[in-house]
């Protein structure tokens, strides 16, 4: 665990939660809001009585009002299931600090927040196809599973978005994050719809590396795909450098745009911000974390 | 055009090595990225990237071609034909005398002819000779080279306008020096054309052909071209004559100083060819006076003169004689001499005297310095051989300025010592039978009548005071000339009797030691203004003057010779072989290599 991120992290992360816009739905109890009524001590509302329901919920105040069986109705209090979806295609095992890793140190981030919470995680690693991380974790006993779990995890691959469709739309309402680099052959929003559709709260992290963002190369050089292997001559001008900074921001905006669409938030991280600072500053800015 | 340099056009082989290098595949580092779709599909084709694949095109090959050819072709060094025929060797003669200061012209004669030069070394070719000479009061070698544009450059730079007459005919004596019978020579004169009097004494003609390239347009010019200080009744004054040479009305101011102080400013107006004499006073504790034109005219050389305005000083003479009239009333002529006549019996040497003339008499020992001795008796030193009858008489040369307004046509002489064996000196003046008068300049400025001035109608003839004048002046110069020098004018400097220094200090302050034991020339004259000539005598300093001015009405008048009629041409040892200048242009091709170069580095950092 302390390979991953290291326990003054921890202990800051602790401060933190998951801010979710809507409420949540869970199957067991925790300490998220939820759209089902349930026990607590927050009033939601009341209904008729029919047989069967409970009658410690019976509000006999207003039987001696109205003569009628009136069942108080209250919010139930749930945990909330957060999705983590992680890409280590190919393309993430690049960049100096390494993509893949930072990746995983971002998950696992994300993921200690939520355990440290009540919450569930449910972790999924992605490349040519979803990976399952086992069963969902909950609780600050599963971050060790959760943590050496990850860190197991092979990098490689393409990368195929839609067969993410599945795993996304068999979830219940919840909370996803998507980390990827966004740079897979297919485009990223078959995945982005698919978690609208499955009422998905979240956020889709889009990390890459600062050699991505300023390549610092120029000249004649054989470029090599890191998923595929396709291979193709090329000459670095700061023209052909311009063009390339140009299609990396069109896909940007591809990704932003399908992310905002879909209800999502959108981030773009580079691998040299430190760790904390994308969690503690970056996420808090984007309304992921609190 | 032609090529300079045609054996370079072997570097035209990196032109098929520029292609080949294109042909040799380029090796490319493998990189991995990410995403390759992200990448454009762009290949810069600077190098093949299959062997001998077809050549594509490529703005960077074109330009490394360009780059490439363009340097081929300076380094063959093509020349364009020039518009001036050249010779084999060319002789650049440059007036530099004082007319060319002259600024009619922007910024001066000398500059334009300078400029014009500069544009004839530019179209020498690389086997020509050029020979520079400078024109001046003596003509000089500046440079003969061949090839060297640079070091023609360079020298033709250095050469500045003096103050003296351009001595043409002496220039092209040594031109014509310089060229060999059968070289293919060509001489250029650029000047005004206002030079001596060419002389003819290139009898033979020029070895080659010369051509006059005329500088200058303009002789508005208003110039002093005399002044002189003489002594009246109870005061001396300086007259002064100053001319308007151009063709319009020009009023000027005069300033009038005596040893650097104002005395008088007159303002005057000069139609145009107007001459004006005017009489200044003169302060009597004066040393120097002066007249300065304050004007706008093109040449200010003429436009300040001075003159010496001190009394000049005493000398004592001795006269040893039994009784010559003429002799001592030709030598009180002169005021600064204060004559003592002695008979040869109260003879004794002295050194106080700074001349002596012993008549019919000659003492034991010589006395040392100027010294006359006329007829001397028999068996003394200096004497010559037996009496004989002469005749007429006439000058050894006619030129000698000894003789100058001498006129012995009518000068007869009974009889006078045989002085053919003699070896005093050089004949002055002689007859059929023997040299009569003979002078020398070594030890001492001196002069031996061989004849008895009472067996001669010369001391009758007005040739006599004239002559004694003449030969006084030379043995002792006045303190104070008679005349101003010219510029580049030598100078005789005669000691006086135990004079253990001699220095002359010129107008810039600059001191030019003499020896001072002996007559000296000093010819280092070229500034105008006052010299002071410094004598220690017996621990004292005695100081003499003289003034150097331009006072040159043909060098005043600025007028540019339309035509210059020079020496012939001696067509039997002229070679017409003239071929046209050549203009090189490969500076101007390089520049260009340079900026296909600089484009093309751009072009590669931008990706081009």
């Amino acid at each position: 665990m302390a390979a991953l991120l290291d326990p003054p992290l921890l202990r800051r992360l602790e401060a933190l939660a998951l801010q979710v816009r809507r409420s949540v739905s869970g199957r067991m109890g925790g300490e998220r809001r939820s759209n089902a009524r349930g026990r607590s001590v927050e009033f939601a509302d009341y209904r008729n009585y029919t047989p069967g329901d409970d009658f410690r919920l019976i509000d006999w105040n207003a039987y001696a009002r109205l003569d009628r069986y009136m069942l108080r109705l209250f919010v139930a209090e749930q945990e909330l299931p957060l999705s983590i979806f992680v890409d280590l295609s190919g393309s993430m095992d690049w960049g100096n600090p390494n993509k893949a890793m930072t990746a995983k140190r971002l998950a696992g981030a994300i993921a200690y927040v939520a355990l440290a919470a009540l919450d569930r995680v449910r972790l999924t690693v992605f490349a040519e196809g979803p990976t399952s991380g086992g069963a969902p974790y909950r609780g600050r006993r599963a971050v060790a599973d959760l943590f050496s779990r990850l860190d197991s995890f092979p990098v490689g691959g393409t990368t195929d978005y839609a067969k993410l469709v599945w795993p996304i739309g068999k979830q219940r309402p919840g909370m996803t994050v998507l980390i990827s680099d966004g740079l897979g052959e297919t485009s990223m929003d078959v995945a982005t719809a698919a978690l609208g559709r499955a009422r998905q709260e979240g956020a889709v992290l889009q990390l890459l590396a600062p050699q991505e963002i300023a390549p610092d190369w120029t000249g004649d050089a054989r470029l090599r795909d890191s998923e595929t292997g396709a291979e193709r001559e090329f000459t670095s001008t700061p023209l052909t450098q311009g063009a390339y900074l140009a299609a990396l921001a069109v896909r940007e905006q591809e990704i932003e745009s399908s992310a905002h669409r879909h209800g999502l938030r959108y981030a773009q991280l580079s691998t040299d911000q430190p760790i904390d600072d994308m969690v503690l500053r970056t996420l808090r800015r984007l309304g992921l974390l609190s | 055009m032609s090529f300079l340099v045609p054996g370079a056009a072997f570097l035209a082989l990196t032109l098929p090595a520029i292609v080949a290098l294109y042909f040799l595949r380029i090796r490319r580092p493998t990189r991995i990225v990410p995403a390759l779709n992200l990448w454009p599909d762009e290949i810069r084709d600077r190098q093949a990237n299959v062997p001998w694949q077809r050549i594509r095109f490529s703005w960077l090959l074109l330009l490394q071609l360009l780059g490439a050819a363009i340097l081929v072709a300076a380094a063959v060094q093509p020349a364009l034909s020039a518009g001036t025929s050249l010779a084999r060797h060319s002789v650049v003669l440059l007036d530099v005398s004082a007319s060319m200061q002259a600024r009619d012209v922007t910024p001066s004669r000398l500059d334009v002819a300078k400029n014009q030069i500069g544009a004839l070394i530019d179209q020498m070719g690389s086997q020509d000779r050029m020979t520079l000479l400078s024109v001046g009061s003596t003509p000089r070698i500046i440079a003969s080279v061949v090839g060297d544009r640079q070091a023609l450059h360079r020298a033709l730079d250095q050469m500045s306008a003096t103050n003296g007459q351009a001595d043409l005919s002496a220039a092209l004596t040594l031109a014509a020096g310089l060229v060999r019978p059968g070289d293919d020579a060509r001489a250029y004169f650029f000047g005004d054309g206002i030079v001596g009097p060419l002389r003819t004494d290139s009898a033979n003609g020029l070895p080659f052909a010369a051509e006059y390239h005329r500088v200058g347009v303009s002789s508005e010019n208003v110039g002093l071209t005399s002044l002189v200080v003489r002594a009246g009744a109870q005061s001396r004054a300086g007259f002064l004559h100053l001319q308007n040479f151009g063709q319009q009305a020009r009023s000027i101011s005069l300033e009038w100083r005596a040893d650097g102080r104002l005395v008088d400013v007159r303002p005057l107006t000069l139609a145009g060819g107007q001459a004006e004499d005017l009489v200044l006073p003169v302060p009597a504790d004066a040393t120097l006076v002066s007249a300065h034109a304050v004007t706008s005219d093109v040449f200010a050389l003429d436009d300040t003169v001075s003159a010496i305005a001190r009394a000049p000083r005493q000398f004592r003479v001795l006269l040893v004689t039994a009784g010559n009239v003429f002799l001592e009333q030709a030598l009180r002529l002169r005021s600064d001499i204060q004559l003592d006549v002695v008979a040869p019996a109260a003879y004794r040497p002295s050194a106080s005297y700074a001349m002596s003339i012993f008549d019919r008499f000659s003492p034991h020992a010589l006395p040392d310095g100027p010294l006359v001795l006329l007829d001397p008796p028999p068996n003394t030193a200096l004497a010559g051989g037996p009496a004989i009858g002469i005749g007429r008489t006439r000058a050894t040369d006619a030129g000698d300025p000894l003789l100058t307004n001498v006129d012995l046509r009518d000068v007869h002489i009974a009889r006078s010592q045989d002085l053919r064996a003699s070896t005093f000196g050089r004949p002055l003046i002689t007859s059929l039978q023997t040299p009569l008068v003979l002078v020398r300049d070594e030890p001492f400025r001196q002069v031996l009548f061989g004849f008895d001035l009472h067996e001669s109608d010369l001391p009758l003839r007005i040739a006599f005071p004239i002559l004694v004048e003449n030969l006084s002046e030379w043995m002792l110069p006045p303190s104070v000339p008679s005349h101003s020098s010219h510029p580049d004018e030598p100078v005789t400097i005669v000691p006086e009797t135990g004079a253990t220094s001699v220095t002359v200090i010129r107008p810039d302050g600059g001191r030019r030691p003499l020896a001072g034991n002996a007559i000296a020339t000093f010819g280092d004259t070229d500034l105008t203004g006052l010299y002071t000539v410094e004598q220690l005598v017996a621990g004292s300093v005695r100081k003499s003057w003289f003034t150097v001015n331009l006072f040159s009405e043909q060098i005043s008048q600025l007028k540019p010779a339309e035509r210059l009629t020079l020496p012939p041409v001696n067509t039997a040892a002229t070679v017409h072989a003239l071929h046209r200048g050549q203009l090189e242009i490969w500076p101007w091709i390089a520049l260009a290599a340079l900026g296909i170069v600089v484009i093309e580095w751009l072009a590669f950092h931008r990706g081009l």
